[in-house]
């Protein structure tokens, strides 16, 4: 610590360099944070992915059901332990207006909330909500977005084809749950169920079933169940593709591309360009100072120590690079969702905030940038003859 | 008792494949207290003996004694840490650190030892008061003299209280008033707080300063009065 005002006022000798330095590196950092924001907030819903559900979808594409008579079929397999019809809606409070956009699905309930504990709701909201057709749950977070308590009503109305009927849905809020991100990490609070039976009934019983949620008993036996479902509708005009929840989940990401590789290789090209401008403001930094460092060393300081010296302000630089980045990230990841045309494409993730883990990587990641480009001009001041370096003056 | 003591030293550098040999058989003996000149034409090794003296350099063969330690002997890290406790280096032109004020600079070789801010301090301004700069404390490098930089670089070669100081020309960039106070300073450090004074000098008025002189001519010493 008696050292670091040493290494503040070097720092502050030429602060131009050394703000223009931070500034860059925390350009970097600010990067690094929002695409591995946006990356675990693409992917965050996996984690919650069961091995003990399948899901069945139309073997050609999302957008063709299923027919009904499936689900008997499927339940009748060993190892089947329930079988749940399930539609996303895509239900918005005012038509074609993704602002307030959240997920809203139609699920046969009775079915399908035993297969999922990490949506906890008290006894008395699961009883109104299982006795009322046009009753909804809704996640905590999209609750509290909307100011909803339990009894108000709201509309929605589905951009799908076959679930416009003319007029929006009502809905009735009877129950607002919420989860255990310990026990269960990755769980969506945004999301909104309501019954099945309203959207078949309100479509004049014309729809089908988007996808059949399924939970096995045992699921070591998930490759083999699925094999037999889909084998049950070889011969059919619907064939289906069955898989498991997480790579169901994992094919929407895919959707947009391998997102995680473009976005982690935007960033380490960043990391790169300025590892290579830190690494030039420090040779620059102790190219000038080679004096001071032949007199540091005349004066008794070890090569070790003056190339402690380099490395700590180098690192020093990373670090305010870091800190500044972080904070930058977290005001824009915070401001992400209120931006035209980008809001509208993040505001339906469940889970958009600087995590501390991103946050201490980001960090991390500064510092070794840091280190980094202090290392070669560290190891020439270890290196350098005190007499060399006098006789250059 | 010698303070420094060197036998047969050889200091031979390497151009591609031509040796130069900068000091050849060297002998000297430096009493504990002296202050001695060492003068001689450019090229005549008086800086390389100078370098030896204190320990940034290391002869080729011979041996280097100072303040009771064989120099040559020393590893790296060892031979800087001797250098913090017994060479106090004055160079021709001073050499301060631009970012940092006369009492940090004084400061400095303080960093290396234990002693808590408080002393550090306390030590830093009584070795500028000895060198009349206690007013001074608090600026620059470019906010003082060239006189008053060495005396900031004196205070700074004896704030650790070495027992040997080695000057490098050190009124070689002075004016003659300057230079006069700067070895005015330096006899008083001689007689009035026994430092032993090695000091390198073009200068004949500067060399008639110390008790001894010594000429060096192509890497061989010889004896001056």
């Amino acid at each position: 610590m008696k050292f670091l005002p040493y290494i503040l006022k070097h720092l502050r000798r030429s602060w131009v360099r050394t703000a223009s330095t931070v500034l860059a590196m925390s350009v970097c950092i600010f990067l690094f944070c929002t695409l591995r924001t946006f990356v675990e907030a693409v992917t965050w819903n996996l984690q919650s992915a069961k091995s003990s559900l399948l899901v069945s979808r139309h073997a050609v594409s999302l957008v063709f059901n299923l027919p009904l008579a499936y689900k008997e079929r499927i339940a009748a397999l060993p190892g089947v332990r329930g079988v749940a019809a399930t539609n996303w809606f895509g239900g918005t409070r005012r038509p074609n207006d993704f602002k307030d956009f959240f997920p809203n699905f139609a699920v046969q309930v009775e079915d399908y909330l035993p297969m999922h504990p990490e949506f906890i709701l008290p006894e008395d909201q699961r009883r109104a909500f299982l006795e009322d057709r046009r009753g909804c749950i809704v996640g905590r977070r999209t609750a509290e977005r909307f100011g909803w308590k339990i009894g108000d009503t709201f509309q929605l109305e589905s951009f799908i084809p076959p679930y416009r009927i003319g007029k929006p849905f009502e809905f009735v809020v009877r129950g607002i749950f919420d989860t255990d991100l310990a026990r269960f990490p990755g769980t969506d609070t945004t999301a909104m169920f309501f019954q099945w039976k309203y959207l078949y009934e309100a479509t004049g019983q014309r729809i089908g079933v988007g996808t059949y949620v399924t939970e096995i008993a045992d699921p070591s036996q998930a490759t083999a169940i699925s094999r037999a479902i889909d084998g049950l509708f070889d011969n059919s005009d619907a064939q289906t593709k069955t898989e498991t929840e997480a790579a169901f989940r994992a094919g929407f990401v895919s959707l947009a591309g391998n997102l995680a590789l473009l976005l982690n290789g935007i960033a380490l090209a960043v990391m790169f360009t300025i590892l290579l401008v830190t690494a030039n403001t420090m040779s620059m930094a102790t190219r000038e100072r080679r004096t001071e460092i032949a007199v540091l060393k005349t004066l008794g300081f070890s090569s070790g120590r003056v190339m402690g010296l380099i490395l700590a302000e180098s690192a020093f630089l990373g670090a305010c690079g870091g800190a500044v980045g972080i904070l930058l990230g977290s005001v824009m990841i915070r401001a992400l969702p209120s931006l035209p045309i980008i809001g509208d494409a993040v505001r339906g993730f469940p889970n958009l905030g600087l995590s501390a883990m991103i946050a201490a990587l980001g960090f991390g990641a500064a510092l070794l940038l840091g280190l980094l480009a202090g290392f070669v001009p560290s190891v020439l001041a270890y290196r350098s003859r005190i007499t060399d370096m006098l006789r250059q003056v | 008792m010698a303070m420094v003591e060197l036998q047969q030293v050889r200091r031979v550098y390497r151009r591609d494949t031509q040796e130069i040999t900068v000091l050849d058989g060297i002998d000297l003996s430096v009493p504990e207290g002296e202050f001695v000149a060492l003068m001689g034409p450019s090229g005549s090794g008086k800086t390389t003996l100078l370098n030896l003296i204190a320990g940034i350099d290391r002869p080729t063969s011979g041996s280097v004694r100072v303040a009771g330690t064989d120099v040559a002997q020393l590893s790296e890290s060892a031979l800087a840490r001797w250098r913090s406790r017994s060479i106090g280096f004055i160079f021709q032109f001073y050499n301060l650190i631009p970012v940092l004020t006369a009492v940090e600079n004084v400061e400095l070789p303080l960093l290396l030892t234990r002693l808590s801010r408080k002393d550090r301090r306390e030590r830093a301004v009584t070795a500028l008061k000895v060198v009349k700069l206690a007013d001074r404390a608090s600026h620059y490098p470019r906010q003082l003299s060239g006189g008053q930089e060495q005396r900031v670089a004196i205070a700074r070669a004896i704030v650790a209280d070495p027992k040997v100081l080695v000057a490098d020309e050190p009124t070689g960039d002075l004016d003659a008033r300057s230079a006069e106070e700067i070895l005015a300073l330096m006899e008083t450090l001689n007689r009035e707080f026994h430092k032993t004074i090695v000091m390198v000098t073009h200068d004949p008025r500067a060399s008639q300063r110390a008790h001894t002189q010594k000429h060096l001519d192509k890497g061989v010493l010889r004896e001056g009065a």
